[in-house]
């Protein structure tokens, strides 16, 4: 990066070209230039006026193009006569500006002082007070007495509910606009805009549902002052009360960094508990957003409903029991098993996994599965993943995204995000799907398929990417395989692609999002494959910024890969019937059909936190910790390895799963459980080539971040921003060793050729999953059971939008409610997962009968 | 309302003006107010699905300007200048003598449902104080007395056209 | 002098196609066609043409600033005429629409621009129905539209209504407005002209009705002998709207450096009562500082410069005539309450400003006002000068501060207990404390 030479208050620093005044006099120059409108993610607008600065440029001489300097030797300063906005300005060499003149001074004031004259002084009662920007500026800046001697302020509305997450408090609205640039601008979801001019401006939203984006808590974080705030949270806490935890998002891939705002808290009975939770910054990962189902959807932890004690099946049923009981009933009848399947649910961390798999090994005939098993190719991305140091902030102009058979706003809705951002930015997206998702308006090239044919899809990419000449020689000498790849795609399916496959071809970097949607496991792993060689025969591999990302359905997904566990051995443990089974913090008789095989094991056990279907056929239930408890680490889908922390006390008698895990095993004849999940880690760097450098002290590693947002600065003034927990790391891929030999491979289309309506399972952000439906705040959020389907289908079989139906699968019956989408391909019906009280189909299956229910007439009772 | 035929072609035309959606919104605006009267939820949902942006977004500029009436007017509404020009000729007795005459306050609507009356800013009219807007076009030099015989010429239209019906 | 502008003052039905053909109509954009673009934006900018909106910037230097390489470039007129006391575009829009027109033709075509967009402010309702008919008549004649004059230019001519907000005549919110985004400025740079600054963001030349109604003049008679009129720093004619107090209210083309007198009393036939003396002046609508009309002053030539050297501006020349015995402090008030209502609200320092220079105003005038109010008055003023986003914050000080200036004494009868004024209810304000 070049730099050049600026001047903040007679002090002359070096900086990065091209980057904003106001982020760097702050970072280079520890000057904080106060500012409410300003956000160092969103483009500067100049509205609040709080930045205002002496600005100037040195004069040079204007043939050699040195400084001119006056008679003390300090550069000669033509200054602007008015004063500047300095968050509007780009550095440039030769910049100089004054921040602590009278002038200055005078003008923050008196900014301050406007601002002060129409903003409620409540702050007693305010959720911001204690870490307002406003707050903190007026502090600073603020005269010590106004002018303005007499009260006239607007009273305005102060609970306005902006839909059921967010309040709006009009009074407190300084009208920076920072909430509706952030959803118009950076989300895309145009849903807050200011409503009347001049002194009545006031935020409004009359978007269906309310404030209708998966982002809004983010709005309260950017709020310089108390006008935004969440329902959640609202009067909840003090914030200097708040003890911040750093910790993981538990729902999603993208590793999101969180803190966790911590409290004693009388209402849950003197204990400490979550009383928010906060976006941590991590540049790499989430810079500061997260999803509303991450902030809003961790009421699990604390939900009365939790598994307190062990339960051990007598006379068919489940009752209390001591840890010591339990293990004696399991340790008993895994020293007879012949078969053992494990089934690892999506946020069981590195520590449990490893663990689970020491005590799996006791049993010679054993499965390591994952759940959810919908896709697979962990080991694909560890060797064509995306290449260490990766961050989407890094992708510029002509640099291409795609994204295949992901819904990625509902399955990754950071990676949306980032990926929208980053189109924003120059980015070309190029997104391959069998239908149109929210992404599609933002992509340069939609390829559609057919439901089920994304490898054709990818194939035909490569097919025109070879026909375009793009090809990348250089990596070819270190590929295998390379020309039986090409020739197995000389007749692609799809000979529309060519436009999309130059823009890859001329991408100096190329990130790759796969999902699974509309795909069986084996299609899915297909497409692992083809993705993987795209990406090497065009030279994305082994580098920052390229490489595959998968779109795995929970938060480590990929650890469990890391670790040998697969999908594949989950279908085999629903297929063979197994002596006993291991079911590790996750519900499968309860989300998916072929689960309800596991009642034909002989022996079940279960870790979990709360009942549920799968528990209601174990043999014995442990009561797990949930990520709040204890620590650990999970593994993202760029495979950055990250830290949890300890967050809160723990619930009853419940355990950490890794230390449940190992406590059996000891009693197998294993080694002694470890004191610390720390400590199985060490094992982990030990035994996992991939996994050496992983040690948590280097996890916790908190190397500064720009533009630097969290701390206690005037940016924010919040606490919860800052990062004490480290930015985590990646684990290396197999590309990124340059002796390693890379082998492309021919791929199959496997589609399947349906007749008639086939029910395609999809995955939506808010669901009825066992932990996010305990955040009762979100119940409004998740959709009642329903399918999609095309008005033509739907005209054919006599239904119409809204009509409520039962449809049976696979010999299932559900009801669900009607949704007509025109945008959808014929004979495509989508069946979101995980919104019924019944298991789903989980692969693409017919669908069998689909008939309206005429609703019975209720009858009046007396 | 605006998915009628007879509003097509006026919203073809509209879009054929400008390179994206977006620059439609305040000429389908005014179609819609024309269509509805006044702007009622409906219509700023109808605008936003043409102009493919969040109801939101159309509610924010119908809130800017003060040419879209968020709220229902009467059948003549009236705005009356009153800024320093027009004010110099007379323009605030003017407004006070026709609010009395109606017998309404500021923004109030009479109860006939005929009159709407508030005073705005300059109309770019100054030479021919005092002026008003009238449902968007003017009406100049204007007195109490021009007033009085236009209002009851009004009055009496509504008479006869209720007494037909 | 004949009429260069308002030249319907003579031919009535100068404004439609047949009749502006007549009179020699369309020959300047047919002259300009012969001519390169660079040749039309030398001509101009040897006229020294001024920007007539207010800013008096070079129209030529402002047309040759836009990037020639850009694909998409646009002229968008603005027909937002909102300043108090301002209706110059209004007659010419009214009934000289075809000069207009032809004017942002020539100037289309100096950029050689995709099309062309003007924003009339939504009150000219009728004005612009018509105006599109004009507009019509212009295409039918090939004069607009796919390859002009069989050439390989084509440029479109659309038109745009706002809706009732003051702050679409400042360029980048006019922009923005027809962008249908919010009608607030924009940060600036980048300016119009800059790729990233303009509508759709892309170079754009916004120029006001006044200025492109100068351009075919100056292309058929040659900027020399548009420079023999007015002074050399200030050429060519311009139009003054005369309102308020004075016999003969209405537009007046002149030539800049007329004196006021020859304006006002020559041409304008002196106060409207008869038996009363001038006052004040407010130069340029509600935006310029006000300027005492004293008899000493009167032989002074009205130039940009002039006005400057008078404390004041000449803006859009926006003549508010105030008589003897009118109270300076109302007037000042009605001003607050103007900048009030129009702030459109994106900047601190004028959302907060204008609305507490109207509350101040009010409670002055209603009697309620003391010295320290009078202090504050001045503070507030003060405080949001030199800091707002765009030139609406810095006017909306101007009357406040220009009438403390010279009229204190008025309001000191105000704040003494001397004078009040019954407001409305709905006008009053909190009490103090």
């Amino acid at each position: 990066m070049s730099e050049v030479t600026i001047y903040i208050d007679g002090q002359e620093y070096r900086v990065p070209a091209n980057t904003n005044l106001v982020d760097v006099a702050k970072f280079y120059a520890d000057n904080d230039i106060p500012v409410f409108c300003y956000h160092p993610k969103m483009a500067p607008v100049g509205m609040c006026r709080m930045c205002l600065v002496k600005m100037g440029s040195v004069e040079k001489n204007r043939e050699t193009g040195e400084v001119v300097t006056d008679e003390n030797g300090n550069p000669k300063i033509r200054w602007f006569p008015k004063l500047q906005t300095a968050c509007t300005q780009t550095v440039y060499d030769g910049l100089a500006i004054i921040t602590n003149s009278e002038e200055v001074q005078v003008a923050r004031d008196d900014i301050i002082e406007f601002i002060l004259t129409s903003h409620p002084l409540d702050c007693p009662i305010c959720d911001k007070g204690g870490e307002c920007p406003l707050q903190n500026l007026t502090m600073r800046h603020g005269p010590g007495q106004s002018v303005f001697y007499y009260e006239d302020k607007m009273h305005l509305d102060k609970h306005v509910p902006l839909g059921e997450l967010i309040y709006l408090d009009r009074e407190r609205c300084i009208q920076c606009a920072r909430c509706t640039r952030f959803c118009d601008e950076l989300v895309g979801d145009d849903v807050l805009a200011f409503h009347e001019r001049g002194r009545r401006l006031q935020i409004v939203t009359i978007s269906d549902p309310p404030f209708d984006t998966k982002f809004s808590g983010n709005t309260t974080d950017i709020c310089p002052v108390g006008a935004l705030t969440t329902a959640d949270f609202r009067f909840g806490a003090r914030p200097w009360e708040l003890k911040e935890v750093p910790s993981l998002d538990p729902y999603g891939p993208e590793g999101a960094n969180i803190s966790l705002s911590t409290r004693l808290d009388r209402d849950a009975g003197g204990r400490i508990v979550i009383k928010r939770v906060m976006p941590r910054q991590n540049e790499y990962v989430n810079e500061i957003w997260i999803s509303d189902k991450t902030r809003f959807g961790h009421h699990h932890t604390r939900s009365d409903e939790r598994l307190t004690k062990p339960l051990i099946r007598q006379n068919g049923q489940l009752a209390e029991a001591s840890w010591e009981e339990a293990y004696q009933v399991i340790t008993d009848r895994l020293r007879a098993a012949k078969s053992l399947g494990v089934i690892a649910g999506p946020n069981q961390s590195n520590e449990d996994l490893w663990e689970l798999k020491q005590l799996a090994s006791h049993v010679e005939n054993h499965h390591l599965g994952v759940f959810p098993a919908t896709m697979s190719g962990g080991d694909i991305v560890n060797t064509v993943g995306v290449g260490v140091g990766t961050n989407f902030l890094d992708l510029k102009k002509g640099d291409v995204i795609v994204v295949v058979a992901s819904d990625l706003e509902e399955e990754a809705p950071i990676w949306y995000l980032r990926t929208k951002v980053a189109r924003d930015r120059g980015v070309k997206l190029v997104l391959l799907n069998a239908r149109p998702t929210k992404l599609s308006k933002y992509a340069k090239y939609n390829l559609t398929y057919a439901y089920g044919d994304a490898v054709s899809a990818i194939n035909s990419l490569i097919s025109a990417v070879i026909g375009a000449g793009k090809i990348n020689d250089e990596i070819l000498s270190r590929v295998d395989g390379y020309d039986e790849l090409a020739k197995s795609v000389k007749k692609p399916a799809y000979t529309n692609f060519t436009e999309a496959a130059e823009a890859i071809g001329d991408a100096q970097n190329m990130i790759v999002l796969a999902g699974s949607e509309g795909l069986t496991l084996a299609q899915q792993r297909e497409l692992m494959q083809a993705c993987a060689n795209l990406l090497i025969v065009t030279g994305h591999v082994g580098r920052p910024n390229n490489g595959l990302i998968p779109v795995w359905h929970g938060a480590n997904i990929q650890g469990a890969y890391d670790l040998g566990f697969t999908a594949e051995a989950t279908e085999a443990i629903y297929q063979e019937s197994l002596d006993v089974v291991l079911v590790a913090g996750c519900n499968p008789v309860g989300e998916v059909v072929e689960a309800e095989a596991l009642q034909n094991a002989n022996f079940v056990v279960v870790t979990s936190l709360f009942e549920t279907e799968t528990t209601a056929i174990a043999d014995v239930v442990l009561p797990r910790q949930s990520f709040a408890e204890r620590d650990g680490t999970f593994t993202s889908g760029e495979r950055r390895v990250q830290r949890f922390y300890t967050a809160q006390g723990v619930i009853g008698e419940s355990l950490p799963d890794w230390r449940i895990f190992a406590e059996i095993h000891y009693r197998l004849g294993g080694p002694k459980p470890k004191l610390s999940a720390g400590a199985v880690m060490a094992e982990i760097n030990k035994a996992v080539p991939s996994y050496a450098e992983m040690r948590y002290k280097k996890l916790a590693e908190m190397p500064r971040q720009f533009p630097d947002v969290g701390g206690e600065d005037l940016y924010y003034g919040g606490t919860a921003y800052q990062n004490r927990g480290g930015i985590g790391q990646q684990t290396p891929t197999v590309a990124e060793d340059p002796e390693a030999r890379l082998s492309v491979r021919p791929v199959e289309a496997m589609t399947p050729k349906f007749d008639g309506l086939v029910v395609i399972p999809t995955t939506l952000l808010y669901d009825r999953g066992v932990l996010f439906r305990r955040s009762t705040l979100m119940h409004q959020r998740i959709p009642a059971p329903h399918i999609v389907i095309n008005p033509e289908d739907a005209e054919a079989q006599g239904i119409t939008d809204g009509d409520t139906v039962a449809i049976v699968v696979e010999g299932h019956r559900y009801e669900v409610q009607v949704k007509i989408d025109k945008t959808l391909p014929r004979g495509a019906v989508l069946m979101p997962r995980r919104l019924s009280n019944r298991p789903d189909p989980s692969v693409p299956t017919v669908l069998e009968s689909i008939e309206k229910i005429v609703q019975p007439v209720p009858v009046t009772e007396g | 309302m605006l998915q009628d035929e007879k509003y097509q072609e006026q919203i073809q035309r509209i879009f054929a003006k400008y390179p994206d959606k977006r620059s439609a919104v305040m000429p389908l605006l005014y179609l819609a107010q024309e269509a509805y009267g006044w702007l009622p939820e409906e219509a700023l949902d109808e605008v936003a699905e043409l102009c493919d942006i969040d109801p939101t977004q159309v509610k924010s500029i119908a809130g800017f300007y003060t040419m879209y009436r968020e709220t229902p007017k009467g059948k003549y509404w009236l705005q009356v200048c009153t800024d320093l020009p027009c004010a110099l000729r007379g323009a605030d007795q003017f407004y006070e003598e026709l609010k009395a005459y109606l017998e309404v306050e500021e923004g109030g609507t009479t109860e006939d449902g005929l009159f709407t009356v508030e005073h705005v800013m300059c109309l770019a009219a100054c030479d021919r104080a005092p002026m008003l807007q009238c449902n968007f076009h003017y009406m100049e030099n204007l007195d109490m007395d021009k007033m009085r015989a236009w209002i009851e010429e009004r009055r009496a239209e509504a008479r006869e056209k209720e007494q037909k019906s | 002098m004949e009429n260069i502008l308002l030249r319907n003052r003579t031919i009535p039905e100068i404004g439609t196609f047949e009749t502006y053909l007549e009179h020699g109509g369309w020959e300047a954009f047919k002259k300009a066609f012969s001519m390169s673009p660079d040749e039309v934006i030398q001509e101009v900018l040897n006229s020294n043409l001024r920007g007539r909106g207010g800013a008096g910037f070079s129209t030529g230097r402002k047309w040759s600033f836009i990037p020639k390489d850009a694909e998409r470039k646009y002229v968008v007129v603005n027909a937002d005429e909102s300043e108090p006391g301002t209706f110059k575009d209004r007659e010419l829009l009214e009934f000289n629409a075809q000069q207009v027109i032809e004017g942002a033709m020539i100037a289309a075509y100096a950029i050689q621009a995709t099309a062309v967009y003007i924003y009339f402010r939504g009150e000219f309702w009728d004005i612009a129905h018509n105006f599109e008919q004009e507009i019509a008549k212009a295409r039918e004649a090939n004069l607009i539209g796919q390859n002009i004059l069989g050439g390989d230019w084509s440029c479109e001519f659309y038109t745009h209504l706002g809706a009732g907000a003051y702050i679409c005549g400042e360029e980048s919110a006019m922009l923005n407005s027809l962008q249908g985004l919010l009608g607030q400025p924009r940060v600036k740079p980048p300016f119009p002209v800059m790729k990233g600054g303009g509508l759709y963001y892309e170079p754009t030349v916004v120029n006001n009705v006044e200025t492109l109604a100068n351009v075919p003049w100056i292309i058929v008679n040659g900027a020399d002998a548009y420079r023999a009129i007015g002074t050399p720093e200030s050429p060519g004619p311009k139009i003054f709207c005369l309102s308020g107090h004075i016999a003969k209210a209405g537009n007046y083309e002149i030539p800049l450096g007329t004196t006021f007198r020859e304006l006002l009393y020559d041409l304008a036939g002196g106060p409207q009562h008869e038996g009363k003396g001038f006052k004040a002046l407010l130069p340029s609508g509600a935006s310029g500082p006000v300027i005492p009309l004293t008899e000493d002053m009167m032989d002074t030539p009205m130039t940009y410069e002039s006005l400057v050297e008078l404390g004041s501006v000449l803006g859009s020349a926006s003549f508010i005539v105030m008589e003897e015995g009118t109270d300076m402090v109302w007037a000042a008030y009605k001003m607050a309450q103007f900048f009030k209502h129009e702030s459109c609200g994106k900047c601190t320092p004028c959302r907060e400003g204008t609305y507490w220079l109207n509350q101040l105003m009010t409670r002055i005038i209603s009697g309620q006002g003391t010295m320290r109010d009078l202090e504050i008055l001045e503070n507030a003023a003060t405080q949001m000068q030199g800091k707002s986003l765009c030139a609406l914050g810095e006017f909306a000080t101007s009357p406040i501060l220009g009438t403390l200036k010279h009229y204190r004494a008025e309001f000191e009868a105000y704040v003494n207990g001397e004078k009040q004024k019954e407001l409305p209810a709905s006008k009053t304000v909190a009490v103090a404390h």
